[in-house]
């Protein structure tokens, strides 16, 4: 079986496009959570989140693709094309059809659809426009990244609410592995911050209603937690067999070495409160990647900041690493910009690999008195210096799912 | 203005491009990079802008400014 090496990262994120503005956001431990002022949200419950403010000084794109794509698919863009140039990869020098690309989102492109549909259905308009078809649907920027790239491998977009980029790189990784392509651009994008997106996220019952504070409104683990507050952005890799990468002499940030994906059949929202399909997931992930739990130097949480949600966390990662002599360092990064729903677990994972480079572990921030049930060491407030050889991402999302991969550092002489 | 002046710029708005590429030789696909989506949206904006009406398929990619100029003026008539 062939074996999948990490060779770029691109992350449009609000705490940073590109990463060394991110990291170096990260690394501080400050939040980038605001007021929603793009719209007017003073009837919404929740009215803070994580935005994207400078995206068009970032982009190449031509102001004739623009208006045919949601930003969604704009971030996504711009995503790939940060993580080809990290991975030093010019795709016009490779076999198109030995290339592919895996996107995950949870909503789709709504700010584009609800517009047109505004306009039609309240303003009066004859007609809606001619993209509207092909900008909002969930498989859109897998289909703008490769028209924009002339990718023609096997390629595919995956929903699953917050787990979704998670879970489009375990596909992607499984696909390099049987040996369909050789590069895979994978990860996920999300543009929740428009009026019908917000309601949607806002009938979940779990964001932060804490409107007066957006910089301490996202408290994973911590005793008066009310919910998370959403992102937008976008986070792609690049991924490759290894051999491959060998070949062209990329840097290889680590390796995928495992995935576990389970559902907990429970709720329609809510997580089993035991973690039992939490903990099934863990020990698959480990199982495949061949190692025990005690190998494993650091955690990038899921961090719902819901009760279930932490506890159940918090309870499987005990179950799963109670023969160590001690729990890994766990931490929810994500707490500082938001959770970018489709999109986290990507950017996760790239934070992951990051900490990995840097050895150092980004904090949980706003984590003041934890929850008594929640008592692993989550890394408070501050960056933590720790070699981090081998990672777990967990990434959860509504109705059961559970998403936990493995990541492996590859030693360099 | 006349019709090739009020082409021009419906098309320069619609396509961001300069005035002096859209010029009668300019074939919609090859030389202005349009898809069948901006046809559409093409078409739309002319049976607006000229208060005619012009058939799906009657304009198609292969076809230059100066074939839709034609059109037009034939059905202004």
């Amino acid at each position: 079986m062939k074996r999948v090496a990490v060779t770029g990262v691109g992350v449009v994120a609000p705490c940073g496009i590109g990463k060394e503005v991110f990291w170096n956001n990260i690394k501080q431990g400050k939040s980038f959570v605001s007021p929603i002022n793009r719209f007017d949200a003073s009837r919404y419950p929740s009215r803070i989140a994580g935005q994207i403010k400078d995206l068009n000084s970032y982009s190449n794109f031509s102001p004739r693709l623009l208006r045919k794509i949601d930003d969604f698919s704009h971030m996504s863009l711009i995503a790939a094309d940060l993580a080809l140039k990290d991975a030093n990869l010019d795709l016009s020098k490779e076999d198109p059809l030995r290339v592919g690309i895996f996107m995950g989102n949870a909503l789709g492109g709504w700010l584009y659809a609800e517009t047109e549909l505004r306009d039609l259905y309240i303003e009066g308009r004859d007609g809606v426009s001619p993209y509207l078809a092909s900008a909002w649907f969930p498989a859109a920027p897998q289909g703008q990244i490769s028209i924009y790239y002339g990718i023609k491998g096997y390629s595919k977009t995956v929903v699953a609410d917050r787990a979704s980029s998670l879970m489009a790189i375990d596909y992607a990784t499984n696909i390099i592995k049987k040996g369909k392509v050789d590069i895979a651009l994978a990860g996920g994008t999300e543009a929740p911050i428009t009026p019908y997106a917000l309601l949607c996220c806002s009938t979940y019952g779990s964001l932060s209603t804490r409107n007066e504070h957006p910089q301490c409104a996202y408290r994973p683990f911590d005793k008066s937690r009310d919910g998370f507050v959403i992102g937008e952005g976008a986070g792609i890799l690049i991924l490759e067999d290894i051999e491959h990468a060998r070949k062209r002499g990329a840097y290889i940030y680590a390796l995928i070495t495992g995935l576990g994906v389970t559902s907990d059949g429970f709720d329609r929202i809510e997580p089993d409160p035991n973690g039992t399909g939490l903990i099934r997931a863990i020990r698959l992930a480990l199982s495949e990647a061949g190692y025990p739990p005690c190998d494993i130097d650091y955690i990038c949480a899921d961090g719902a900041a819901t009760r279930w949600g932490d506890v159940s966390e918090t309870k499987a990662i005990k179950k799963v690493f109670s023969e160590c002599s001690q729990i890994p360092p766990v931490s929810a990064p994500k707490s500082m910009f938001g959770n970018l729903l489709g999109a986290s677990g990507s950017v996760d994972l790239i934070i992951t690999l990051l900490a990995m480079e840097n050895a150092l572990i980004p904090p949980t921030i706003n984590l003041r008195v934890s929850d008594p049930e929640c008592d692993l060491d989550y890394v408070p407030h501050k960056s933590r210096s720790k070699e981090v050889k081998r990672a777990l991402v967990i990434s959860r999302g509504r109705g059961g799912i559970n998403a936990v991969l493995a990541v492996e550092r590859v030693d360099r002489g | 203005m006349n019709i090739e002046e009020r082409i021009r710029e419906i098309m320069v708005k619609l396509l961001n491009v300069k005035p002096g590429e859209i010029t009668p030789h300019a074939n919609l696909e090859n030389d202005l990079g349009m898809d069948s989506t901006e046809i559409v949206e093409m078409t739309v904006a002319l049976e607006k802008a000229f208060g005619i009406q012009i058939d799906d398929g009657e304009i198609t990619k292969n076809q230059s400014i100066g074939d839709v100029v034609e059109l037009v003026h034939h059905r202004v008539k």
